[in-house]
């Protein structure tokens, strides 16, 4: 990787070399938006291109770093937005016929840290139908597509954030994270996605989907460069209701030392060998990651969580209700708007009875402290994200999460900081995932793990072949 | 109210004043017979002292049971 290749570097790669004044930023961006121009009609990454704003701010920001006056590692850095993240100006459609030609009039707070630290927004990228409705071709968006095999689902649903970091559309995208929207196209897509604790990351200004589950993150190309973006949009927000008001670490400064001596990880074994097993592939790729952690030094042990199926089961009844509670006027309005997944998903929330949210909130309870009782003695839990690697684009159905439910689900529940990375990949080139989850607002540790098994592996060394 | 399955979905439905697209009956029967099962695995069988998550925060909420 080198400064002739702009679109395959990383950010903290880039950035090192922004400061050094051996990159200018309005190149990158030209070279951003030619691959774009390139690429995007056939991965449907991105719904809106700002081609103009992007190239006026990468003058500003070039302007500055001459001056002296350099921001930080986002500095001059290109990024795109999920289309649910509220941009001044510019319209946020939510991937939903319902929302075309809404112009928001204020930024997210996370779109307003990101410009305040110096990232440039190339675009808006496509998302499943309200951050729900799956992988539609009924909606104004077409969907978007796997880098990896364009005829290959990137999953959702931060699907054009995903495809777009994987092809080198952009140098790092936000996507939201309510079931997994984050980690499950970071695991398709081959990528970093963090999802921070519940209250790490303001929601303001991101359209919701459920009140207690939505959680906004980076995906990325390397560990890093996740740990770089979390450290400018982590920290308390007034306007999130949900927001914690806990001190922010230096997150890169975890990311000093491989050496992981001293580290215990536990092992989810029940989930990915008896809930839902995952395919061979998969499992392969968990064991030897598993080896490779041991071999840095980490203990690891098995832990015992409370089944896969109690978990979603909670987290769906939250999800039905609250999506519902959201969308009930317009679903009654004007429910032909919709595509059909995101009408059927969230109308079926109308059927969950009030004593019935309560008592799922009361199981969530107890599973968030069975959980933590569960990792006494241990930093970490591993486990794969998700069951398999990623479809034939139209193959996941309405209700895929019944048939092979994910291993993400919990961790919304429960709140706690969750990380996707690359863990190699299978026989015909598809990326395979492995899933770090920490304690809550414990994410250096994370970043920390997954750092270092990032660089103890050549994961990072394949791009799609594209 | 009705015992099959169908038939409790067709009361409810009437019940919530939702009218459904051509089509969407079908697909929404069979969410919500996966409904049902969600809330029967949930259960409803808690103590009266069993409080909800109060989930805006959550590591508070942990630490004040312990």
């Amino acid at each position: 990787m080198t400064a002739s290749d702009p679109c395959f570097l990383s950010v903290a790669e880039a950035a090192s070399l922004i400061a050094a004044k051996r990159l200018s930023p309005v190149e990158l961006v030209q070279a951003y938006l030619a691959r774009i121009e390139r690429l995007n009609d056939t991965l449907h990454a991105y719904v809106r291109l700002l081609p103009d704003e992007a190239l006026a701010a990468a003058r500003s920001a070039e302007a500055e770093i001459a001056a002296g006056r350099h921001r930080g590692p986002l500095h001059g850095i290109p990024i795109g937005l999920k289309d649910i993240y509220d941009t001044a100006g510019v319209a946020t459609e939510g991937g939903s016929r319902l929302c075309l030609g809404r112009v928001p009039a204020a930024d997210a707070t996370t779109t307003r840290l990101l410009k305040q630290a110096g990232a440039i927004l190339l675009g808006k990228l496509t998302t499943w139908e309200f951050a729900i409705g799956g992988t539609a071709f009924d909606t104004p968006f077409p969907p978007a597509r796997n880098p990896w095999d364009p005829e290959r689902d990137p999953a959702g649903s931060s699907s054009g954030s995903g495809a777009a970091v994987a092809a080198g559309l952009c140098a790092m995208a936000m996507g939201s994270d309510t079931g997994g929207s984050i980690r499950w196209p970071a695991a398709w897509c081959g990528l970093a996605g963090l999802k921070p604790t519940y209250g790490r990351v303001s929601r303001a200004g991101i359209m919701p989907l459920s009140f207690s589950l939505d959680h906004a993150g980076p995906l990325t190309w390397t560990v890093e460069d996740a740990a770089i973006v979390l450290q400018a949009i982590a920290g308390h927000d007034p306007h999130d209701p949900a927001s914690a008001d806990r001190p922010v670490p230096d997150y890169r400064a975890a990311l000093v030392s491989s050496d992981l001596r001293g580290v215990r990880l536990g092992i989810a074994r029940s989930m990915f060998e008896r809930d839902c097993p995952s395919s061979g592939a998969m499992g392969t790729a968990f064991e030897t990651a598993v080896e490779v952690l041991r071999g840095l030094g980490a203990a690891v042990a098995e832990i015992e969580l409370p089944p896969l199926a109690l978990y979603n089961a909670t987290a769906s009844l939250i999800t039905r209700s609250e999506g519902f509670a959201i969308h009930e006027k317009t679903l009654r309005e004007r429910p032909q708007d919709y595509g059909a997944l995101a009408r059927d998903r969230l109308t079926i929330g109308a059927y969950v009875r009030a004593s019935n949210m309560v008592q799922a909130m009361r199981r969530r309870l107890m599973l968030v402290e069975a959980t933590d009782a569960a990792m006494a003695g241990f930093d970490a839990i591993l486990l794969p994200t998700c069951p398999d690697p990623a479809p034939v684009l139209g193959e996941l159905g309405p209700y895929f999460d019944n048939r092979r439910p994910m291993y993400m689900r919990p961790f919304n529940l429960t709140g706690q900081p969750a990380l996707s990375l690359c863990n190699g990949f299978d026989d015909t080139g598809l990326p395979l995932s492995l899933q770090i989850v920490g304690r809550h607002f414990d994410e250096a540790t994370v970043l920390h793990i997954g750092h270092a098994y990032e660089r103890a592996t050549p994961w990072r060394e394949r791009r799609p072949p594209l | 109210m009705a015992d099959r399955i169908e038939d409790r979905f067709a009361v409810e439905t009437e019940l919530l004043g939702l009218k459904l697209l051509p089509g969407q009956e079908a697909n929404l029967r069979a969410a919500y017979a996966a409904l049902r099962e969600a809330i029967a695995l949930v259960g409803a069988d808690y103590p009266f002292e069993a409080e909800p998550a109060h989930v805006f925060v959550p590591a508070a909420c942990i630490e004040r049971r312990r």
